[in-house]
């Protein structure tokens, strides 16, 4: 195999959507600083961990989702270093044994990044810089976190870029993050070629779009210092994301020493075979199998299927639409169009149903209204749902059809822009879509385009 | 008067509690003022009601009691009012102990002789003799059960030793549970794979009282057993008939002194007369490996626990200057005390990268086989006899001019027990020179009960 031009492996901190925190009853919702905070999660001397078992549950169901092996029993560490936003000075963590190990995520191209391991460790409470102070919210110690460790096996920023993409999907499908408030945050190592792949970790990146940018920018860092005959040394370097550039924070010319012991304070946890099963009866159909059932089933274009399949809601969506309407149309709009919408909003808060976009998919469908009449009533549709058949029906939006009518527009339009023709006849194509626009503007959008092109050709030949 | 005198009494209306209480307080204050046990004192008599109502507890001072200053002896814990009682504390309260205060320590239980006590802290003395020590680490406890004239339980806490040792050294008795057995939490933990929580009092029937209160399983520590809890009140009336008492070679040998151990043997031939058979049995694994392993595993664990203490959010501070880094390393340093140090150093080591595989695993692994010749003992017989230490309470003089390894050394008898986290018990059997001389029973995993017969027919005989 040819050796690659790059290599980037991710570390993934994916905060888990439970109701409390991973080892104490502390509601994960907090927002006001230090409001969610008790003796356990502050660190307070005699309090003690109790493992919330829900994590358990969710990691063994991402676990599932990404084809690991789910490990038997489990243990958590202690991960000792000081650090102001660690409660106890060690964060509990797995580190003998994982929750799970061997995974893969597949990439459109078939390319699969092998997942080494993922296991539960609590978040550490967050600092905030104040002047010359640094104040603690321990609202966030204690968190439930997962990590997960890629192999070094992604050779392109956008590789990596799509594997979080797809990772996210899988989170969104399983439920098991918060989309809105909950945060993903990756560590990525990379390292090039020409350095003899000397390994470089950038820390702290949040969300895939940056992801991208860091490895870009690193890779181009990297290079540019052995074009200089720098050394490229193996260090921690941290993403500016504001400026757009790494910064060096630490060298790491040996591992770092966090000294792990088993945490005493819990017990080994059983993962049975049962347990197992009971999570995996509850995974849900995931993206790239509903999206091969999409294109078998509806005969959906590929990509459509991919782009809808991402989001469980807009996937559940377009099944209930392509039940009454085309769905290879439907698949089409709610991909191009829909999708526009919900840039902005959820599907639920925008409170469209399937309902409304049945009517509206069998309207364009049937040619009863024009592709751009359509558009116009997404986009309404997207500010407050209506039922589109009695919109249509009340303000006369039914494409014209009546060629007579049509062809007095046509001429109209015609005669009332000479220079147009003119300059068609000359051989400027658009100076012809100039013509069909005004047909457009008296039919406020309602004229066929397949219909009128032929009348204005006509007209203008004669 | 013991416990069940004291509730009969006050049932009675013999005893006006209330004033019972004032008078503790009153006599607790001068014993404090010459003998020291007491880290914190209960400022006024404050009891609920309940079954065990007015009944004095004091409390070691690393379990947290709730709104009392609470610092496990160290100075880097002056000032932390616990939000919540532990566990063990809470059953109590909740049945209407009235809780003393907070009882002398080696500063987090680092010591065999309360000697190691932290920064500003005053080394308790040993209730008979005061030129000698009371014992470690929960010397506070064992010295106030010996000197109370009034009926009174401590709450102690042994990681390899710690309630039995001070017991022998100051008379009393001392129980030591099944790891697990009493919940840990609210413990300012030591070591916590070893912590275990347990009564000290004048009588074998007290501990068994007050254990059958606080034992049990609690949801707030995970480690805490769902076994179900004897009586222990009845097992103290079951005898020790047909019983087989192992006499552990190892316990009369090298290093224990030949008067004390002639004590013992006394009291093991008593306990033959009273109908149990004795066997000869030796542990070499644990004789050769038991120190070293607990050492390797009980600093590892308290250099993570100790790594909180760092003059942020309760306990010891410092004036804000510096860095993180230089802050944190000031506190500890001007707040910890010279054995705590070395602890964390020594238990730092035994977990770094490169070390860790030498030294902690393989204690852990040790510590495995140790239970497991512990688990073929006990298929031959039913309780293991020793002394509890291997020499009378120490004077302060002899204490000095032991090292390190020679005080560690103390632990030779019972740190085995500790380390396979099975219930122990020390009875006071007789004295050499004045100094009262303790016999250790030790029993498989919950097997309490069987320690309260074999104690109770020894205390009645």
């Amino acid at each position: 195999m040819k050796t690659p031009d790059i290599m980037i492996g991710l570390e993934v901190h994916i905060q888990l959507d439970t109701k409390t925190k991973l080892f104490c009853s502390c509601s994960t919702k907090a927002h006001a600083p230090n409001t969610s905070v008790c003796p356990v999660c502050l660190g307070h001397p005699g309090s003690k961990p109790v493992l919330n078992k829900k994590t358990v549950e969710f990691g063994v169901m991402l676990g599932l989702a990404l084809n690991c092996d789910i490990l038997p029993a489990i243990n958590f560490s202690r991960k000792t270093y000081f650090y102001p936003d660690m409660s106890k000075n060690y964060q509990i963590t797995q580190y003998e044994v994982p929750l799970a190990q061997k995974g893969k995520i597949a990439l459109d191209s078939g390319k699969e990044i092998s997942i080494s391991r993922l296991h539960l460790e609590e978040d550490p409470a967050s600092l905030e810089h104040k002047d010359e102070f640094s104040l603690v919210d321990y609202n966030r110690s204690g968190i439930p976190l997962i990590e997960l460790v890629t192999e070094p096996v992604m050779n392109t920023p956008d590789e990596a870029r799509e594997f979080m993409k797809k990772l996210l999907g899988i989170l969104r499908y399983l439920k098991i993050f918060d989309m809105t408030e909950g945060t993903v945050k990756a560590d990525a190592n990379v390292s090039i070629k020409e350095s003899n792949f000397s390994r470089v970790e950038i820390k702290n990146i949040t969300g895939f779009r940056e992801i991208e940018r860091a490895i870009e920018y690193e890779v181009q860092r990297q290079r540019e210092a052995v074009k200089k005959n720098e050394k490229i040394v193996r260090e921690t370097r941290g993403w500016d994301a504001p400026q757009g550039i790494t910064r060096p924070q630490r060298l790491k010319e040996t591992e770092e020493d966090y000294g792990y012991i088993f945490d005493p304070d819990l017990v080994t946890i059983s993962i049975t075979a049962a347990f197992k099963k009971s999570v995996a009866e509850k995974l849900p159909e995931l993206p790239v199998k509903k999206s091969a059932r999409f294109v078998k089933q509806f005969k959906i274009d590929a990509v459509d299927s991919q782009v809808i399949s991402a989001d469980p809601e807009v996937a559940a969506m377009f099944e209930e639409v392509a039940k009454k309407a085309n769905p290879i149309l439907s698949a089409h709009w709610i991909r191009r169009e829909l999708l526009k919408i919900l840039s902005t909003k959820s599907l639920a808060e925008s409170k469209i149903t399937s309902q409304h976009l049945a009517e509206l998919f069998i309207l364009i469908d049937k040619k009863a209204i024009t592709q751009r009449t359509g558009q116009e009533i997404m986009q309404k549709l997207g500010e407050k749902p209506f039922s589109p058949k009695d919109f249509v029906e009340k303000h006369g939006l039914s494409a014209v059809a009546d060629s007579h009518e049509l062809e007095k527009l046509c001429a109209d339009a015609v005669k009332e822009n000479p220079s147009a023709v003119k300059d068609y006849l000359a051989g400027e194509e658009k100076a012809f879509n100039f013509l069909v626009g005004k047909v457009m503007a008296k039919t406020k959008g309602r004229a066929r385009p397949d219909i009128i092109t032929p009348i204005i050709k006509k007209l203008v030949k004669k | 008067m013991n416990i069940r005198e004291f509730l009969s009494n006050a049932k009675k209306g013999s005893i006006d509690v209330k004033e019972h209480s004032a008078k503790v307080l009153q006599e607790l204050k001068k014993i404090n003022k010459e003998y020291f046990y007491l880290n914190a004192m209960a400022e006024s008599p404050g009891f609920g009601r309940g079954k065990i109502s007015g009944l004095p507890i004091s409390v070691k001072d690393c379990l947290c009691v709730k709104g009392m200053e609470s610092t496990a002896g160290s100075a880097i814990l002056k000032g932390y009012v616990p939000l919540f009682d532990a566990t063990a504390v809470e059953r109590c309260r909740k049945d209407g102990a009235f809780i003393l205060g907070k009882t002398a320590q080696d500063e987090f239980g680092f010591g065999s002789f309360n000697a190691n006590v932290g920064n500003g802290f005053k080394i308790p003395l040993n209730p008979i003799d005061k030129n000698r020590v009371c014992g470690g680490s929960s010397g506070g406890a064992a010295g106030l059960a010996k000197k109370a004239s009034f009926p009174h339980v401590a709450l102690a806490e042994s990681t390899g030793g710690s309630i039995v040792a001070p017991a022998a050294f100051c008379g009393v008795v001392g129980m030591c549970p099944t790891y697990g057995r009493v919940s840990r939490y609210g413990l300012i933990d030591y070591a916590n794979s070893l912590d275990k929580i347990g009564p000290i009092a004048q009588s074998v029937e007290d501990t068994a009282f007050i254990l059958e209160l606080i034992a049990g399983h609690d949801i707030k520590d995970s480690t805490s057993s769902t076994e179900k809890v004897d009586s222990y009140i009845s097992a103290l009336s079951k005898g020790i008939k047909g019983k087989t008492i192992g006499i552990l070679e190892e316990g009369f040998g090298e290093g224990v002194d030949p008067a004390l151990a002639k004590r013992v043997k006394d009291a093991i031939s008593k306990l033959e007369s009273l109908g149990a058979k004795t066997a000869r049995i030796s542990l070499p694994l644990n004789s050769k490996y038991s120190l070293e392993s607990y050492y390797v595993l009980a600093t590892a664990e308290a250099s993570t626990n100790l790594a909180k203490y760092c003059g942020m959010r309760y306990g010891a501070h410092e004036n804000l200057h510096g860095s993180f880094n230089e802050y944190f390393t000031e506190v500890r340093s001007k707040n910890l005390g010279p054995e705590a140090k070395r602890r964390i150093l020594l238990g730092t080591f035994a977990r770094m990268a490169g070390y860790s595989a030498k030294f902690y695993s393989k204690a852990g692994k040790v510590r495995t086989l140790i239970i497991d010749e512990y688990k073929k003992a006990f298929k031959k017989v039913d309780l293991i006899a020793s002394p509890t230490m291997p020499i009378i309470a120490p004077t302060f003089d002899e204490v000095k001019k032991l090292t390190p390894l020679q005080q560690y050394k103390m632990d030779l008898l019972t740190v085995g027990p500790n380390l396979a986290g099975l219930p122990h018990i020390s009875v006071p059997c007789g004295d050499v020179k004045g100094m009262p001389v303790g016999l250790q029973l030790i029993a498989d995993h919950f097997n309490e009960s069987l320690l309260f017969s074999a104690g109770g027919s020894y205390e009645n005989s």
